[in-house]
C-alpha cells in the first residue's frame, strides 16, 4: 500500500498505534532575520524521533533556513539570527551558551551537492569520528566499516578505502556524505535536498537509505520533490513565504489537506 | 521595414561570413603570435646571459658556484658567498612570512567581523604598493637601528647560548645584515602571498565549508584539513609567486644587507645576495672578467629561480597523488 492511497483516517489511526512517539526536537514561536529580512515567522513544530519529518514548499519559502537552524550553520553568518526556542531533548539549542562543535556532533548534516573532503573515502568517515574520539586503529577500521555499512556503501568502497572520496560517483559520493555524518553516531540528521544533484537510480537508493536510518534517528529532509516527500516521510510540514502552513502525518497532508494553500501546492497549481 | 535576415544572407560565401573567417584568422594569429613572444624572450634572455657569461665560467669553470672569494684587485671572482645570502634571506623571508601570510589570510576569510574586512584588505594591498626603495630607506634608517637596539641583543642573549642554534645568533649586533635582510623581505612579501592566499580561501565552495563545520570541526580543523588540502596548487602557487619575489628583489636588500662577499656563520653579519651584488657592483665593473662574472650571478640566479619553480611542481605532483586524485 502506497502512502497516497492511505487515507486520512487509515494514517491516524497507524499513527496512534505508534506509542513510542517521542518528540526529539521542538520548534517554538521560532523567528529568523537574514539581516532585516525576517524570513521564518513564528513557526512552531515538533520533530519526533525515529520519525522522518519533511519540509516542502516553493523556493524561498524557508524550509532550508528552518533546517540550518536546527544545527546553528547559519552562526557562521554574521548577520544572520534566531529568536525563539529549539529544544533538543528539552534543552534549547539557540541559547548563547550552546557549545556549537558538540551541537553539530548531535546533529549531522547532509548538503544538496555531494562534498566528500579531499582525503580518502576512509579518512572522510573517520574525519568526525576523530574530531571527537581518540580510537586504536581497529576500533576506528570498526566505526568506519559500520558507518559505509550502514549507507549501504561497504560493499562498492571496501577494496579501495584509500583512494579519494572524489574518485567516487555522484550518488556514491552523497551516500559517502551521509555516512561521514551517521559515522559520529549523531542523535538527529538533517537532509537539505540531499538528492537534489543526483540521477534517478541514485535518488531512489538514498530514499531506501533514509528508510533504513529512520530506527535509529530523527531524520530532517527538505525536498523540492513532492513525491519524495510522500515516499520517504511519516510526517509533512508545507512552508509558505516564511509561515508554516499546515503540519501533519505525511499522508493526511498529501490526501486529506485542511488548508486550501497546501492543496493547491501538493495538486502543483503553484511552487 | 523586413528585418529578416534570409538564409541567403549567411551563406559561406557571402561578403560578411568572408569577413567573420578573415578576422577569426587574424585574431587566432595575434594571440599565436604573443604566445610565441614569450617564449622568443625568455630564449633571448637565456642565451645573452650565456653569451655574457662565458668568460667568466670558461676562466673559473664549476668552481665560479663553489669558491667564496670575491676579489675585484685580483680579478678572482667566485658566488658562493652571493648565493648563500640570497638562499638565506630568502629561507628566512619565507620562514616568517608565509605563516604570517596564512594567518592573515584566515583571518580575513574565516573569522574577521564583517566591518573590519575591507580596512585590513586595504592595508595588505597598500603594503603590495610600497616601492621597495622606499622599504629600503625605510629600514636602513629605522628598522635596522631598531633591530641593533633591541631584537639583535636579545637574540644573542638568548638563542645565542642555545647549543647547535647558538651560532647563528653570536658576534655584534651589527643592525645591517643576513637576518634584517631576510625579516625587510618578509614584510615585501606579505601582501602578495596574503592576497592570493585569500582569494584562494575563497574559492572554497561554502557547501564544503559548511560540511566541516557541520560535522562539528572548529575553524582552525577546518582550515587545516579542509581548506588548505582543497586549495593546496594555489597555494603553493602564492607561496612560490613571494619566493620569487624574495630571490630576486634587489633595491631594499642592497640597503640593509652589508653588501659584504663574506659567508659567517652568524645571520646578525653582514652578507650580500645575487641581485644585491648586481646592482652595487656594475656601474664599477671595469675589466671583462669583472663584468662577466657580474652576468654569470644573473644565470645563477636565473638557474636558482628554475629548479625553485621546477620543485614546487614536483611537490604538487606528489601532493595530488597523495590525495589520490
Amino acid at each position: 500500500m502506497t502512502a497516497l492511497s492511505m487515507t486520512a483516517e487509515q494514517s491516524q489511526a497507524a499513527l496512534a498505534t505508534d506509542g513510542d512517539l517521542r518528540e526529539k526536537i521542538s520548534v517554538r514561536n521560532l523567528n529568523f532575520y537574514y539581516g532585516g529580512y525576517h524570513a521564518l515567522k513564528a513557526i512552531n513544530l515538533p520533530l519526533f524521533d525515529k520519525r522522518v519529518t519533511a519540509f516542502i514548499g516553493p523556493s524561498g519559502c524557508g524550509k532550508s533556513t528552518l533546517l540550518r537552524i536546527l544545527n546553528r550553520i547559519y552562526d557562521l553568518y554574521p548577520n544572520q539570527r534566531a529568536e525563539g526556542e529549539v529544544l533538543l531533548d528539552g534543552e534549547n539549542l539557540l541559547s548563547p551558551k550552546q557549545d556549537l562543535n558538540l551541537l553539530r556532533a548531535r546533529v549531522g548534516m547532509v548538503f544538496q551537492k555531494p562534498t566528500p573532503f579531499p582525503m580518502s573515502i576512509y579518512d572522510n568517515v573517520a574525519y568526525g569520528i576523530r574530531l571527537y574520539e581518540k580510537l586504536s586503529r581497529a576500533d576506528m577500521d570498526v566505526r568506519v566499516e559500520e558507518a559505509l555499512r550502514k549507507t549501504a556503501l561497504w560493499g562498492e568502497v571496501k577494496d579501495k578505502l584509500r583512494q579519494s572520496g572524489l574518485s567516487l560517483s555522484g550518488g556514491q559520493q552523497q551516500r559517502l556524505c551521509i555516512a561521514r555524518a551517521v559515522a559520529v553516531r549523531p542523535a538527529v540528521l538533517l537532509l537539505d535536498e540531499p538528492t537534489s544533484a543526483l540521477d534517478p537510480i541514485s535518488t531512489s537508493k538514498i530514499e531506501e537509505l533514509v528508510d533504513e536510518l529512520k530506527p535509529d534517528y530523527c531524520i530532517a529532509i527538505v525536498t523540492h520533490n513532492m513525491q519524495q516527500a510522500a515516499r520517504v516521510s511519516d510526517f509533512t510540514a508545507f512552508m509558505y513565504l516564511g509561515e508554516l502552513v499546515e503540519y501533519g502525518a505525511t499522508d493526511t497532508i498529501f490526501t486529506a489537506p485542511k488548508e486550501e494553500k497546501t492543496e493547491q501546492y501538493i495538486t502543483g497549481r503553484f511552487g | 521595414m523586413d528585418m529578416a535576415v534570409k538564409a541567403s544572407d549567411i551563406s559561406a560565401a557571402s561578403p560578411r561570413a568572408r569577413t567573420q573567417r578573415r578576422n577569426d584568422f587574424l585574431f587566432r594569429g595575434a594571440t599565436l603570435f604573443f604566445a610565441l613572444l614569450v617564449l622568443t624572450l625568455l630564449g633571448g634572455v637565456i642565451i645573452s646571459l650565456i653569451h655574457g657569461a662565458w668568460p667568466a665560467l670558461k676562466l673559473f669553470g664549476f668552481g665560479f658556484v663553489g669558491t667564496e672569494i670575491w676579489n675585484p684587485v685580483t680579478e678572482k671572482f667566485g658566488a658562493l658567498a652571493p648565493i648563500y645570502g640570497t638562499l638565506v634571506t630568502s629561507a628566512i623571508a619565507m620562514l616568517v612570512g608565509v605563516p604570517v601570510s596564512f594567518g592573515i589570510a584566515i583571518f580575513l576569510t574565516e573569522l574577521c567581523p564583517a566591518w573590519a574586512k575591507r580596512p585590513i584588505g586595504v592595508a595588505v594591498e597598500l603594503l603590495a604598493g610600497i616601492p621597495s626603495i622606499i622599504y629600503g630607506i625605510w629600514g636602513l634608517f629605522v628598522f635596522a637601528p631598531f633591530l641593533q637596539r633591541t631584537v639583535q641583543p636579545f637574540l644573542i642573549n638568548t638563542l645565542g647560548n642555545v647549543p647547535g642554534i647558538g651560532i647563528w645568533f653570536k658576534g655584534p649586533p651589527y643592525g645591517i645584515g643576513v637576518l634584517t635582510a631576510g625579516l625587510i623581505l618578509a614584510i615585501m612579501i606579505l601582501p602578495f602571498i596574503t592576497s592570493i592566499t585569500r582569494d584562494v580561501f575563497e574559492t572554497m565552495p561554502t557547501m564544503l565549508r559548511e560540511s566541516a563545520y557541520g560535522l562539528g570541526a572548529t575553524t582552525w580543523e577546518v582550515v587545516r584539513d579542509i581548506t588548505i588540502p582543497y586549495t593546496r596548487v594555489g597555494l603553493v602557487g602564492g607561496v612560490m609567486l613571494g619566493l620569487g619575489r624574495a630571490l630576486g628583489e634587489t633595491m631594499a636588500v642592497t640597503f640593509v644587507i652589508g653588501n659584504s662577499h663574506r659567508i659567517a656563520n652568524s645571520l646578525l653579519a653582514p652578507g650580500t645576495t645575487i641581485s644585491a651584488a648586481i646592482a652595487n657592483e656594475f656601474t664599477e665593473a671595469v675589466g671583462e672578467t669583472y663584468t662577466s662574472s657580474l652576468i654569470a650571478l644573473g644565470l645563477v640566479l636565473f638557474v636558482i629561480t628554475f629548479i625553485v619553480l621546477a620543485m614546487a611542481k614536483l611537490m604538487l605532483v606528489r601532493m595530488n597523488r597523495k590525495a589520490g586524485v
